[in-house]
């Protein structure tokens, strides 16, 4: 575990040194003070829509944040050589995706923290209230869907390059999140062929929808059901399970050979 | 007594568009411990290849190798290891200290230790003074004898290093000498691939080549290399009768 810690902690120190997270509060600060000055559709002046906005804000970026940091841990490392002298150190491939996902998880927790301070600090502004309970039901269940995200990230990063891995985890996780949630209303609409396929997609892709208490948050409808929150949180955590079991297959028997001949 | 490195029967191919090609040809190699063996070959004979799976970095298609007597499939072969790639690179956003910390824990070092270590091996790399400096701002020489300070955090029993003093200036070629025959002083073992014949003519006990993946020569200077003729020479004659008199 020792290995696996100090690796997740070399991913923190980065993120902190590589100020993306600062960038993208930058980017959110100014997204909520456009929205707290201007008077959209005449909703700019009440607290629930910057509440909406701003916690859809901050998921989106937090949920960039994390394929981004995630879908860059391997290839980077391998990339620029630093791979080598950690892989000649006693550490197993199996310690070297824990902690690259370790890291990348916990940075996109802190990134995602550091929004959402943001967010309530606009809200705030706006003179709104935020149920804590809520609040905190919401973060556990965002930060145990970025789980998922970073493993499928790492997991697409074992067999590719960084920029494509990150594409290839943007795409199901976003079709997961606009698509999945629509699926039962197409369904009665689809051709007999269309809906297996439909059906398919269903089980397969991971149902991004169901972390997502945001219109708990906006509307004040109290904290979800603990019993299905907690079926949510261990949902996710299979979910991550099985990406970081994938990612570790795959990068158990793969060569590194830079250089070698 | 145990072999700090056993190579037996060691293939490894490629893949290419033309088929398969052989890296490592049924290659044996033994390195007893407690003596600094160079190990040459021109380039593309298969020297990082072979570092490249004692290290665990790629599998062998067949053969087998130990490092210390542990199969090197094995993550904890590598524990009693120390490894120096030919271009160190190392994480630019951290300091000298902090890197060192990093490769002390990977070892399961405590931090006492590590911190004991540490300060020993900034100082005989003479790096004490640049110890809390961002990496990214060293120079290679720097970087390289940084590198050489990583694979020296745990105190291994086998130093593994792929040319060490590329890109060192004479002095510090120096201080690395120094610190290999210290190294062999305490009965440590040091196995280093190099195209620096005069290096290796200076510090080595032992010496293989290889070419085209397979062993070509194995054993003291002395024994190898016949009275008058220079390491150069041999090395030449070697690697030219392996190539059918390419060279």
């Amino acid at each position: 575990m020792i290995r696996v810690m100090a690796i997740a902690r070399l991913v923190l120190l980065e993120m902190i040194r590589r100020r993306d997270v600062y960038a993208l509060m930058i980017v959110l600060a100014a997204l909520l003070l456009a929205l707290l000055g201007l008077n959209v559709f005449g909703l700019g002046g009440t607290a629930g829509y910057v509440k909406e906005m701003g916690f859809l804000a901050a998921g989106l970026l937090g949920w960039s944040f994390a394929i981004q940091t995630g879908a860059r841990q391997l290839p980077r490392e391998e990339q620029t050589g630093t791979l080598f002298p950690l892989l000649a150190k006693p550490v197993s491939r199996w310690e070297l995706v824990l902690g690259k996902w370790l890291g990348a998880w916990l940075a996109s927790c802190m990134a995602l923290a550091a929004f959402a301070l943001v967010v309530l600090a606009a809200v705030a502004c706006k003179g709104g209230r935020t149920d804590l309970i809520t609040l905190l039901q919401a973060y556990a269940l965002q930060i145990t869907a970025l789980a998922a995200v970073t493993a499928l990230a790492i997991c697409f990063s074992t067999r590719m390059h960084s920029d494509a891995s990150s594409t290839l985890a943007y795409l199901v996780t976003g079709t997961a999140f606009l698509l999945t949630p629509r699926i039962p209303h197409l369904l009665t609409v689809a051709t007999p062929g269309a809906r297996e396929a439909l059906l398919a997609l269903y089980y397969l892709l991971p149902h991004a929808e169901w972390f997502d208490l945001r219109r708990r948050l906006v509307h004040d409808w109290g904290p979800a059901p603990w019993s299905v929150f907690a079926l949510v949180v261990v949902y996710g955590a299979l979910w991550t399970v099985a990406a970081l079991l994938a990612a570790w297959a795959a990068l158990r028997r793969k060569r590194f050979d830079r250089g070698a001949a | 007594m145990r072999a700090a490195i056993e190579i037996s029967e060691l293939s490894v191919n490629f893949a290419t568009r033309q088929g398969s090609h052989a890296a490592l040809d049924r290659l044996s190699l033994t390195v007893m411990p407690g003596t600094i063996c160079g190990f040459l070959g021109p380039n593309g004979a298969g020297k990082t290849t072979t570092l490249h799976v004692l290290l665990g970095f790629i599998a062998p298609t067949s053969g087998s190798a130990t490092l210390l007597g542990a199969d090197v499939r094995q993550s904890i072969a590598r524990e009693r290891i120390g490894y120096l790639p030919e271009n160190p690179d190392l994480y630019g956003f951290l300091s000298a200290r902090e890197l060192l910390t990093f490769a002390g824990r990977l070892f399961g070092l405590d931090r006492a230790t590590i911190r004991r270590r540490s300060r020993t091996l900034l100082e005989e790399t003479g790096l004490a003074g640049d110890a809390d400096r961002r990496i990214a701002t060293y120079s290679r020489g720097m970087k390289q004898r940084l590198g050489l300070a990583q694979a020296l955090i745990n105190d291994p029993d086998l130093l593994i290093l792929d040319e060490p003093t590329g890109g060192l200036d004479p002095l510090a070629r120096l201080d690395v000498r120094r610190i290999l025959a210290d190294r062999r002083a305490v009965g440590k073992t040091v196995f280093f691939s190099s195209h620096e014949l005069s290096e290796v003519e200076s510090v080595c006990d032992r010496i293989a080549i290889i070419a085209r993946g397979r062993l070509v020569a194995e054993g003291t200077m002395a024994g190898l290399v016949p009275p008058g003729q220079t390491l150069e020479r041999f090395f030449i004659d070697s690697v030219t009768d392996r190539k059918g008199g390419e060279t």
